[in-house]
């Protein structure tokens, strides 16, 4: 690839030809940067003259001068050198890093590298730094916090669940709002195949489905290079509607072969870590399983308290009955003997006839989890020729990361390979090549409002049956398996809810990915100013799902699920991607240069889904499909195609002004003909003042400005078949005296012909600025965004005949702000000195939708179709909508005459889950060869419909309910009379009738919060201890994540983590459905070179 | 040996760019291979799944009708927000009756896919072939299935209703008058009729009602033509003399071997064919649901010789009746009556015998009383004949969920025409209801077989068959005119067992019985007088607005607006 920098060096080179003066003698040297190295490609100039040359592989170089003139050394990113040439005809030049990095090179769109300085747009860039020997093995987590305008939420601490990345806010509410994954400059999937969505319709697929991975996971962040991201539209038309949500390029050690060192190098890292679970509540331990103050075995923990006198003494239940309630010593009959015969527990535990149950807090919930190591290793080697044409790179990483839930496991290897040879005959040859396996897996963990899973959950939830855990109910010390048939037993008397540990020992969701990805391209160099790319990428990967449950389940009305199940399928997930480019790179006069780049691009993208969903165990534990009595189908296919034409040039008007026009057009495969086709330009301006206008730069002042701004335009197409409308056919639809009853039935989804792609509009205006010698960098970026003919999977009136149908309405506006600060508080001149830097990142964004076309005014796009993720005309993109506290005509409450709230059924705004915004301040410190650094993240605002936090309040167990003896009066009007409501009612009343199973309104917090993201602190071994040793360098580092957080507006005793995604990875946003526990992690990473 | 490689790399890269990218390129790629088309559609597997949907659609809102009116339990102290009757809730009898949504099925497992947009499907294939028998079934149940949405729900919509695909689509569909959608539904019957007395060359494979008995569809045509009559007496005035010509051509459901009904069956999994409600009740957990203490204690009290068959009990007592009051899984045994249950001379919270089960309105939390509280019997639902045995049930006992869902049956006609009589003349009513009870025992009666593990020696003997039906007698005939209304309206709702939407109809259309348990609140609201709109209707369609409240009466219902009426609140 041609930079415009080559040109400027063509150029100068050209000079040189033409006008040589006469020379003294020949000056020669090496030039090396601040490590010793060499330096290829160093710019050496005679000041005063057109009279330059550069250096060589080697950083030799030798140019004609005469003693008393000036050499000027130049090179990005390093600080100029001047050297007077003097007697001796030998220069040696140590260059140093200019932390200003004016001509900073970065990779844009399509692998475009430009300068920085160029771009009429905002490109976040993370390097390799902030991304290795991190605690989490997820790319995605390890950014959090590392760049403006993204936000990042995980599905829960487990380790290998998903992760939803959001660039810039949303933008659709139907298309995917996730950013474009580039690795080494191909397509890489980054979807996330949750495990419960097996149907093939996402839009359920978090009710069992909070279990997939997202498959960026099967990268190494410790074999990454460098992260850029790609926030606007301006930057991403290149990529053309797949960028429209922002582009995380990713350049893998293996894909950033240029300027490798010519020694071989070889990096090894090797961590150990811990994870625990951080969002433990804090139990109380006053009172016990029952409901008004009362003992039963329920789920709640309304029951007596564990002293023994007192109002709520247990003294109260004390019963002449051994098998009821207490006796004198404050015990109860085991629960094993008194269960109901029915349930088979009695018959099955004879040796808990007569045994006594102490009445105690047995703080079950905590013991549930461990903590779980996570080894982490992985080598990295690089080197180069002696001529620097051929260069490699190979790498080998290893993850065993064991989750704080028991059976929760992530496991993975990768292995890469890159090079890059420039032949002899123009051609340049490039390639990479990645294989990863990652082995996940985890008890299911299907979603729940607080009575175990879901009634629709087609699996079980280990964590719906186990937060709500009575204080009194010995969960690890209770036997979960029944010893006659395996089924699941636990303490409720007729045996309804699933013991946690039974769910751990017997039931299992697991994804094994094998994947292979990676690149050949090919580049012929017509001649120094144009040349042309051929591309090709391939990401395959084959994840092979099971969800597997042994029978005897409990809980859950579904047959299939009680008789144990065990489904096995295979996503085989295809991109194909060509890239065929010609880029050039000429000077139009002496002022103005010009770079372009026009390329044909198509892409393939197939998704296949094959497998058994079985039925019916036969013999317990054994999970093959012969030992189950019925087989269903699993099955689904998805392709799509998209074939496109773009264009970019860029300008430069003597370096102080630079313009960049693009265009691309993009063709679908999966629209009707006359809507398959759409175009979108993109313009974009960057004018640095501090260039053209001397006066304005200082070094106390002013060090550098530039001013940008950036129009872009791109599109979004729908996934899947919107066009047709089918007919289902089902071959188990009923039995009729043993005879399978076969049906047809109109499909439910109703086709649309006249669907267009969905447009997206993007105006941004940024600086780029550095003041007072560097101390203090100011990066912002403002952009205002439209989508039009917004695709939206709208949910029809079942009247219509049809229940769902892709159409395209409206409009969503949406504005944001993103800023970066930099301060170096501290920076000294000598090595080993003391630094102190500081960089903080500010991201606000809004989407308001403005219209939703002309006959709805609500669309529930998310979640379940009463409570959900809605888009309504003047309202935030997203809000919660739900049930909520009916009012008067005042609004005031209305409460009724036992003095709960009335529940006002309907689609009510209850919240708004969009952050107001997120801040990130990360401080850098070093002395000598210690390293320290701490990442603060703010979260401010966001709502978050919690079913944890109603659970844990509505059920009695933190230590929020502790106060049991004051009574609520809810603020309000009694609906009978109007007049002010004054009855009276009890804690429980309060909690579990309102809160839990009350309006929805009453589940909403604000999930304002503060986290300790990261800290680190490292030591490196000087250099002399090092010099008899085989090691370059050697570094230890003690790393945290997640040690502290703290969610300021949520009950305090539930510690509630609003980091989750209950509705799992996609649009929806602000739900917990008890699935999303946190994890810290923390741990000692080790890194040497050799 | 460069120029080779030149060469052959050049020609290499074109031959990879046209042979690689051409696939890549293919842009016509609309259609969804995961689905058939809908030209390829069946009539026999439309006409399946529209006849396995109707009997689930009946099932459902029969349960929704008979927690309304005691035959079921209905929790809820409010009768503006019942869990079970909000508009969510109510989207999956909704969409049964129109479209289901993707994979929508039942808690149990049993699949549903929609009645009426399967209809309209059917119609183009039905008519090109002359299927006059397929389109007559579906004519059939396109009328109950509109009709029965008016009753509960009121204004819906009909003539506007799947029209998704039409020349100009609607996708909001404005609702039509009750009263149009009945006239509607009386001129799909007269079609029907006709329909199923003509000559066909492809009969239906599957007739899951009669069995391909023609003569029955049509005097189950004519029956729902008397019970739509019957039903919109109040603003019709011809509606009576309509019924009672039908009545008098003779030719509706007047034997119970004549009974309109579903069958179900006894697999569990994949399908599940069981009884929706032995399916959610015969649990590895036990019981799901709670039965009505009314009913059970009506029955009770009343000797009613259906009682082992309509309630399994598990346990023979209940907590605070001839056993101990039990805090942990019976709560209000502790409490005192509610002061308007004393008032009202109800049964507060326990009955004996072992009848467990709950009163109107309660809404305590679930306790651990799955194998407990009495479940249902083996009819209609094909649970376990109550033998006194008292044991916990299993998986799979009794009839293991081989039950019916009845829909017409000959008993109720026979309650229908006491109606009518009485309107006249109270005491003419007598014989009906005396000849509805007669062959609602025997029916309930021949369920005893299906649980073949019971002991029928516990059945009822002949005597006590006849003394319970003297007993009726003489209430009804030493009752005072309401009195005899309600002895009508009791034994029609114990008939009714297993489908209480036509004593929802009932009920509203008369006031009787004024003897049903109040709820447990004593300010619950208005009665409800209709349903509310389902949240996926009145979400989706713009056309129409929730309804305010419970209060709304339908159509045919021209009594004084609640609380006046009824007086059993």
């Amino acid at each position: 690839m041609r930079t415009k920098l080559n040109g400027l060096l063509t150029l100068l080179l050209a000079f040189v030809v033409h006008l040589s003066f006469a020379q003294d003698k020949t000056i020669s040297g090496t030039v090396t940067d601040a490590d010793g190295l060499p330096l290829p490609g160093v710019n050496i100039v005679v000041e005063g003259t057109s009279n330059g040359t550069q250096t060589d592989f080697d950083g030799n170089y030798a140019i004609s001068a005469s003693v008393g003139q000036t050499l000027l050394f130049t090179y990005i990113g390093q600080k100029e050198e001047r050297r007077t040439v003097g007697a001796g005809n030998s220069i040696n030049v140590q260059m140093e890093e200019d932390a200003q990095a004016l001509e900073e090179v970065i990779v844009t769109a399509q692998g475009i590298k430009r300068e920085k300085q160029a771009l009429g747009y905002a490109v976040s860039e993370v390097g390799s730094e902030a991304l290795e020997q991190r605690t989490e093995g997820d790319v995605g987590r390890v950014l959090t916090g590392k760049a403006s305008g993204l936000n990042i939420t995980q599905q829960s601490g487990l380790s290998g669940s998903g992760t939803n990345i959001i660039i810039r806010g949303f933008s659709s509410f139907s298309g995917s709002n996730q950013p474009l994954f580039i690795v080494d400059g191909v397509p890489f999937d980054s979807g996330t195949n949750s495990v419960g969505g097996i149907d093939g319709d996402d839009d359920d697929d978090f009710i069992d489905g909070n279990s997939g991975s997202s498959r960026f996971l099967d990268l190494d962040p410790n074999n990454i290079e460098s992260v850029n991201v790609l926030k606007g539209l301006a930057a991403a038309t290149l990529y053309g509607t797949l960028g429209r949500n922002g582009v995380i390029l990713i350049t893998t050690k293996n894909g950033s072969s240029t300027g490798a060192v010519k020694k071989n190098e070889i990096t090894v890292t090797s961590s150990l870590f811990f994870n625990e679970i951080a969002s433990l509540a804090d139990y109380q331990n006053q009172f016990g399983n029952g409901f008004d103050q009362a003992f039963g075995w329920f789920f709640s923990n309304w029951g007596p308290s564990f002293e023994r006198d007192g109002v709520a003494g247990w003294i109260n239940g004390v019963d002449p009955d051994p098998e009821d309630g207490f006796d004198e010593n404050g015990t109860l009959a085991h629960p094993y003997s008194t269960a109901s015969s029915a349930t088979g527990i009695p018959q099955a535990f004879p040796e808990f006839q007569g045994v006594r149950y102490p009445w105690i807090p047995y703080n079950s919930v905590p013991r549930f989890f461990k903590t779980g190591t996570v080894k982490s290793n992985s080598v990295n080697i690089r080197g180069a020729s002696e001529d620097g044409k051929v260069s490699y790179n190979a790498n080998f990483g290893h993850l065993d990361d064991e989750g704080f839930t028991p059976g929760n496991n992530l496991r993975r290897y990768t292995i890469g390979l890159g090079g890059r040879a420039i032949l002899s005959n123009k051609f340049t040859v490039a390639g990479t090549l990645n294989f990863s396996n990652t082995d996940f897996r985890t008890p299911p963990v299907a979603a729940s409002t607080g009575n175990g899973a879901l009634n629709q959950a087609t699996g079980s939830s280990v964590f719906g049956e186990l937060f709500f855990t009575p204080r009194s109910v010995d969960l690890i010390g209770l036997p979960f398996q029944n010893p006659i048939d395996g089924s699941s037993v636990y303490y409720r008397q007729n045996n309804s809810i699933q013991h946690p540990l039974w769910t751990v020992a017997n039931a299992k969701v697991q994804q094994v990915t094998n994947r292979v990805f990676g690149n050949m391209s090919l580049t012929y160099n017509f001649n120094d100013n144009l040349n042309l790319l051929y591309r090709f990428g391939l990401d395959v990967f084959s994840e092979n799902n099971i969800n597997q449950q042994n029978k005897g389940g409990r809980g859950q009305p579904n047959a299939e699920l009680i008789s144990g199940f065990y489904q096995t399928w295979n996503n085989t997930n295809t991109i194909l991607n060509h890239d065929l480019i010609l880029n050039g790179d000429y000077d139009l006069t002496e002022q103005v240069g010009m770079t372009f780049n026009a390329g044909i691009t198509s892409r393939r993208e197939i998704l296949d889904r094959n497998g058994v969903a079985s039925s019916g165990q036969q013999v317990f534990d054994v999970f093959r499909h012969v030992n189950f009595a019925n087989q269903n189908e699993i099955q689904f296919f998805r392709e799509r195609n998209i074939a496109a034409t773009f264009i970019q040039a860029d300008f430069d008007y003597d370096r102080w002004i630079f313009l960049t026009l693009a265009g691309r057009n993009d063709w679908v495969s999966n629209l009707d003909i006359e809507n398959r086709s759409v175009f979108y330009p993109s313009a974009s301006v960057s004018f640095i003042p501090t260039t053209v206008f001397d006066g304005l730069k200082s070094e106390k002042g002013i060090n550098y400005l530039k001013l940008r701004a950036g129009l872009g335009t791109s599109a979004n197409f729908p996934t899947g078949f919107p066009v047709a409308t089918n007919l289902n056919i089902n071959t188990q639809f009923f039995q009729d005296e043993g005879v399978d009853i076969v049906t047809n039935s109109v499909g439910n989804r109703l086709g649309n012909p006249d669907l267009q792609p969905e447009l997206l509009t993007e105006f941004e205006v940024g600086l780029e600025s550095r003041f007072f010698n560097n101390v203090v960098s100011l990066e912002a970026s403002y952009y205002r965004r439209t989508t039009e003919d917004l695709i939206v999977d709208r949910p029809l009136d079942p009247s219509t005949g049809f229940t769902r149908q892709q159409t395209n309405v409206g409009e969503i506006k949406g504005d944001g702000l993103e800023l970066d600060l930099g301060l170096n508080l501290f920076s000294s001149p000598d090595e080993g000195g003391f630094n102190w830097s500081v960089n903080g990142n500010f991201t606000t964004s809004n989407s308001t939708v403005e219209d939703l076309g002309a006959d709805t005014d609500i669309i529930v796009y998310s979640g379940f179709n009463d409570i959900g993720n809605a888009a309504i005309e003047g309202e935030q993109l997203g809000v919660l909508v739900g049930t909520r506290i009916a009012r008067n005509e005042a609004g005031e409450f209305l409460v009724d005459s036992a003095g709960d709230y009335i529940e006002e059924q309907g689609q009510f705004v209850i919240g708004d889950p969009n952050p107001d915004w997120i801040l990130n301040v990360n401080n850098s410190i070093s002395y000598k060869n210690f390293n320290f650094s701490f990442l603060l993240n703010y979260t401010q605002g966001g709502d978050i419909y919690s079913r944890t936090i109603s659970t844990l309040l509505g059920r009695g167990l933190t230590t929020d309910t502790v106060d049991r003896i004051n009574t609520f009066i809810l603020p309000g009007v009694q609906e009978s009379d109007g007049s002010v409501n004054t009855k009276q009612i009890n804690n429980s009343t309060f909690y579990f009738n309102n809160v839990l199973f009350g309006p929805d309104e009453l589940g909403v917090y604000d999930g304002t919060v503060i986290r300790l993201q990261e800290i680190a602190l490292g030591y490196s071994l000087p250099k002399k201890f090092l010099d008899k040793t085989p090691f370059g360098s050697f570094s230890i580092t003690a790393t945290g994540l997640n040690l502290f957080y703290k969610a300021l507006n949520v009950p305090e005793g539930t510690n509630f983590d609003p980091n989750q995604a209950g509705l799992g990875v996609g649009n929806g946003r602000g739900f917990d459905f008890l699935a999303g526990p946190s994890a810290r992690r923390y741990g000692i990473s080790v890194k040497a070179t050799f | 040996m460069k120029r080779i490689f030149k060469k052959f790399g050049s020609s290499a890269l074109v031959a990879t760019l046209l042979l690689g990218a051409c696939e890549t390129i293919e842009l016509d790629l609309a259609d969804n291979p995961n689905q058939l088309s809908l030209d390829q559609s069946s009539a026999d597997l439309l006409l399946n799944s529209i006849q396995i949907d109707f009997a689930t659609f009946v099932e459902l809102m029969g349960q929704n009708g008979a927690d309304l009116v005691r035959i079921g339990y209905l929790n809820g102290r409010n009768y503006q927000n019942i869990t079970n009757l909000s508009p969510v809730q109510l989207n999956l009898e909704w969409n049964i009756a129109y479209q289901g949504d993707n994979a929508e099925s039942l808690d149990s497992g049993l699949e549903v896919n929609g009645i009426l947009a399967d209809i309209r499907a059917l119609a183009p294939e039905a008519e090109a072939n002359e299927l006059f028998r397929h389109t007559a079934i579906a004519q059939f149940i396109e009328a109950y299935t509109i009709v029965t949405l008016v009753d509960f729900f009121g204004d819906v919509p009909y003539t506007e209703a799947i029209q998704a695909t039409a020349e100009t689509p609607i996708l909001n569909p404005n609702v039509d008058s009750g009263a149009s959608i009945y006239a509607a539904a009386q001129a799909l019957l007269t079609s029907a009729i006709a329909n199923f007395e003509r000559d066909v060359v492809n009969e239906p494979p599957n007739d899951f009602y009669y069995n391909g008995n023609w003569g029955n569809w049509v005097k189950a045509c004519n029956t729902l033509r008397m019970k739509i009559y019957l039903q919109s007496r109040l603003v019709d005035a011809d509606a009576v003399g309509n019924f009672t010509a039908i009545v008098n051509e003779g030719n509706f459901i007047d034997e119970t071997s004549e009974d309109l009904e579903f069958q179900w069956g006894t697999n569990a999994i994949l399908p599940d064919a069981r009884h929706p409600r032995y399916a959610d009740n015969y649990t590895p957990s036990g019981g799901s649901d709670y039965l009505p203490n009314w009913l059970m204690n009506l029955m009770d009290e009343g000797d009613d010789p259906r009682i082992r068959y309509y309630f399994f009990r598990q346990v023979n007592a209940v907590p605070g009746e001839e056993i101990p009051p039990d805090e942990e899984n019976l709560a209000c045994s502790l409490e005192p009556t509610p002061q308007h249950y004393t008032d009202g001379g109800f049964t507060f919270c326990t009955l004996p015998n072992g009848y467990w089960g709950r009163d109107h309105g309660q809404n305590a939390g679930i306790p651990p009383d799955g194998f407990l509280r009495a479940v249902y019997g083996v009819y209609p639902s094909g649970g376990i004949f109550d033998d006194s045995r008292f044991e916990g049930l299993s998986v799979g006992d009794g009839g293991g969920g081989a039950g019916v869902t009845p829909i017409l049956l000959a008993s109720w006609v026979d309650f229908m025409r006491a109606e009518i009589a009485m309107l006249a003349d109270p005491s003419s009513g007598e014989a009906f209801v005396l000849a509805g009870l007669s062959k609602s025992v025997a029916k309930v009666q021949s369920f005893g077989s299906l649980d073949s593990s019971a002991d029928l020696s516990f059945a009822p003997t002949a005597g006590a068959v006849t003394n319970h039906s003297n007993n009726v007698s003489t209430a009804f005939t030493s009752a005072d005119d309401d009195g005899k209304w309600d002895v009508l309206a009791e034994q029609f709702l114990i008939a009714l067992y297993g489908n209480g939407i036509d004593g929802y109809n009932f009920y509203r259309r008369t006031g009787f019985p004024t003897t049903l348990q109040a709820n447990l609140e004593p300010e619950p609201g208005a009665y409800i007088r209709s349903l509310n709109y389902p949240a996926d209707f009145v979400n989706n369609n713009s056309s129409v607005d929730p309804k305010p409240n419970q209060t709304i009466q339908v159509f045919w219902d021209t009594n004084p607006a609640s609380p006046t009426f009824p007086i059993a609140n």
